[in-house]
């Protein structure tokens, strides 16, 4: 059964404040598929946004606004029952799971062999097939961007949040993954934020782009 | 790296193989004098053919099977309490303030020599001590002290609580550190968020993405920590069962008996305690093993939720006993060391008096000094001996090989009972009249190790940059140590020197086997008044006990704030 509300992400009226200095308000609707972008320089409070956005907002910091997850709010919701995925620029694999292990653990609960067929579906479409027994650490770079962006997906996501996913990445293998990680969203039709401060980036997005200022 | 020889570098390279020396033959020569003896050479008493009679004779023992098991039940179960506790703290106060809080409020405990630990605990759970006080008579309805056999119970359940108190801490702290590492806990602390971000509770989340990475840092300590405990004769001395005791306290009071012909029982007796700690580590590597199968389908099974309340509410309570069992420990003991005449069930003394301070003062002056003069004498030593190894290390550039890291905390692995008795052997061989160098070398063997642990790490981080810029402005590499590197390394140092004295103020069995008995110091008289005597004199002693490596910590951490303050 397919939901019959378009997936969004509402920002409403978002303030963030650290010692009654205000840091930046934003106030977006991003609908599933679209990709909005937040350019600007380090100390600009991009990363203070994205921990707002996930719910692990620093004691330091203060904010008020909302935040509506396909209509619900999600506001006062704590990290883990948000449904928000995260991609950073490390893939941060965990060391002590195989390949597999690592998909396996973000996705639901349910019936082993189905699960682990959905892994091998998914690791042969981002040309990974074979590699489920494999331990994370002998991936090459892209390989392992390939296997956190599985994982993301894989966990169902509702929205989908990229920390300078390809900052890491060299200029070849930084084009390829952007464009299956900007696919694969379309696909799943998820709303994403995207923090950057690559220019290309933000073109190969093709979304709305915000410029945050530098703060003295 | 070119390294102009001169005789400051000429020290420094020879100096890893003085070190290494200096531990491995007190402790190889040591484990060969109980060898010997334990099949059956020992030529003093004219025994000089090879035989097994000292294993069969130990094992002839009354009790031996009770010795046996309670060293191994003892020692495994607590640090295994030790463990699930620090786990449980780690799981339940991870991303939280009371983390640090809990840090701060156990972090003391650690320099409390073992000791001293004892005597409070077993102030705090004797019949008339602290903890029947509290509940009585109001909720138990005693008038007088109950009749149960704690601290000396047959089951070792005094010891268990003795040795968990302070394994924890230790275990706790080590892993705090291991956080601490911005290489390790930062990766760490981002992979537990995306367990977050993919909806794993933070409970959950820490069981199964960080406690599989962090356990990997930890075992180490652990099993140093299991095969101390499992030859360690202070808390089973103070705390535990008497007929019969555990078997590393029987073989100190078999070798410390008149009867010499005890010695070959003794020796083979240390020989079988070695074994009690290998099967107990050996046990541990099983354990592991078996966790680790049962719960690899566990790991990625893909369930969010375990009950992370419960265990949250869980070790909150377990939390605050054991915070509150160490305060009321601590708190008991100071009301002994003051208290006049002191009836049951009063919670406080009837009155207050500061005689047993007084006379124990008095008392207190030799072994003061003997304790003050080891420690420094022994720490001073271990000091000078990290700085040149360490300064080695980087002339040659490259870090101590694998086999000399293993090295040096050999003393810490090896149960010390096993081959201290050999070493005071073969001191007798060497020199019988000395009897405080040999104190302090023995005490060397247990400084050293944690000096070195406590330096190598800030020494490795220093930025070698430095050097570089200073060897090219033209200074001398004995320059470079003394008036670069030594000053921008002063906090480390001074913190390394108060853990190396800490060490030796807490040795036990080293200062009463290597000194025969005629060095007293704070520590050895702690222990023998435990055993009888007063209470409010031995309460004196063991705080004296606390007191002192409190006093050098504060020293330590103060100093190189009031000099920079001074240069500002």
């Amino acid at each position: 059964m397919k939901s019959i509300t378009i997936p969004s992400l509402v920002i409403e009226k978002l303030q963030l404040k650290q010692k009654d200095k205000v840091l930046l308000s934003l106030d977006e609707e991003i609908i599933g598929g679209q990709v909005l972008t937040i350019m600007g320089p380090s100390g600009s409070g991009k990363s203070t946004l994205l921990n707002w956005l996930v719910g692990m907002l620093p004691s330091s910091f203060d904010a008020t606004g909302k935040l509506y997850l396909n209509g619900a709010d999600v506001s006062q919701i704590s990290s883990h029952q948000r449904h928000i995925g995260l991609l950073y620029q490390d893939p941060l694999l965990f060391p002590h799971l195989t390949v597999e292990g690592n998909i396996a653990f973000a996705m639901p609960k349910g019936n082993k062999q189905d699960r682990l067929d959905e892994i091998s579906d998914a690791l042969k479409q981002v040309g990974l097939s074979g590699m489920e027994k494999r331990c994370p650490q002998s991936l090459s770079g892209g390989q392992q961007a390939r296997v956190a962006l599985l994982r993301v997906l894989l966990s169902k996501p509702k929205a989908i949040l990229l920390d300078e996913p390809f900052s890491k990445l060299d200029s070849q293998l930084r084009q390829e993954t952007r464009q299956l990680v900007f696919d694969e969203i379309q696909r799943h039709s998820l709303p994403a934020v995207m923090v950057t401060h690559d220019e290309s980036d933000a073109i190969a997005a093709q979304g709305k782009v915000i410029t945050l200022d530098k703060l003295i | 790296m070119i390294v102009a020889n001169t005789f400051f570098t000429r020290t420094v390279r020879t100096s890893p193989m003085v070190m290494i020396a200096l531990l491995v033959v007190p402790v190889l020569g040591g484990l060969l004098g109980v060898l010997l003896p334990a099949f059956g050479w020992f030529p003093a008493l004219g025994a000089t053919e090879f035989g097994l009679f000292g294993f069969t004779e130990l094992f002839a023992t009354p009790g031996i099977e009770r010795m046996l098991l309670l060293s191994y039940g003892t020692s495994l179960i607590s640090t295994l309490l030790a463990f699930l506790i620090t786990v449980l703290i780690l799981a339940s106060y991870f991303n939280s303030p009371w983390l640090k809080r809990i840090q701060r409020l156990l972090g003391p405990i650690l320099v409390i020599p073992h000791a001293a630990a004892a005597i409070a605990i077993g102030f705090l759970i004797a019949p008339s001590g602290f903890l029947s006080r509290l509940f009585s008579p109001w909720l138990t309805g005693w008038d007088t002290p109950p009749d149960w056999l704690f601290p000396h119970d047959p089951y070792g359940l005094s010891i268990i609580l003795g040795l968990a108190l302070k394994e924890l801490p230790f275990l706790l702290l080590i892993a705090l550190g291991v956080l601490a590492q911005p290489e390790i806990g930062k990766v760490l602390k981002q992979q537990h968020k995306v367990a977050s971000s993919l909806g794993y509770c933070p409970m959950t989340g820490f069981f199964k993405v960080i406690l599989p990475s962090l356990y990997g840092y930890m075992r180490l300590p652990i099993l140093a920590v299991l095969a101390y405990s499992s030859a360690s004769v202070e808390i089973p001395l103070i705390l535990g069962p008497n007929t019969p005791p555990t078997l590393a306290v029987a073989i100190m009071q078999w070798f410390s008996d008149v009867d010499l012909s005890l010695r070959i029982k003794a020796s083979s007796g240390a020989i079988v305690q070695i074994l009690v700690t290998l099967s107990l580590l050996l046990t541990w590597w099983g354990i592991e093993l078996l966790v680790k199968k049962c719960s690899a389908s566990w790991l990625t099974n893909g369930a969010r939720e375990h009950g992370g309340m419960i265990i949250k509410r869980f070790t909150d309570v377990i939390t605050f006993i054991m915070v509150s069992t160490i305060a009321l420990a601590l708190l008991g003991m100071v009301f002994w060391s003051f208290a006049g005449f002191w009836s049951y069930p009063n919670l406080l003394p009837d009155q207050f008096m500061t005689m047993h301070w007084q006379s124990a003062l008095t008392q207190m002056q030799t072994p003061l000094f003997n304790t003050l003069v080891i420690a420094f004498s022994s720490t001073l030593l271990a000091i000078i001996l990290t700085l040149l190894a360490l300064e080695s290390e980087q002339q040659s550039n490259k870090t101590i090989s694998a086999v000399s890291g293993l090295i040096i905390y050999l003393p810490l692995l090896i149960p010390s009972i096993a081959f201290l008795f050999g070493l005071v052997w073969m001191f007798e061989q060497v020199n019988s009249q000395h009897t405080y160098l040999n104190v302090v070398f023995a005490h060397l063997l247990f400084v050293l190790p944690y000096v070195f642990l406590s330096l190598a790490n800030s020494y490795r981080r220093l930025d070698p940059r430095f050097s570089s810029v200073a060897a090219s402005l033209g200074a001398s590499p004995s320059k470079i140590f003394w008036q670069l590197k030594l000053p921008l390394l002063i906090s480390p140092i001074l913190i390394a020197s108060a853990l190396g004295l800490a060490i030796s103020f807490s040795q036990y069995l080293p200062t009463l086997l290597a000194g025969a008995g005629r060095i007293n110091t704070i520590t050895t008289e702690a222990v023998t008044l435990a055993n009888g005597a007063s209470r409010r004199t031995s309460a004196v002693y063991a705080l004296m006990q606390m007191l002192l490596p409190a006093l050098f910590f504060i020293l330590a951490w103060l100093t190189p704030k009031i000099f920079s303050r001074a240069r500002v």
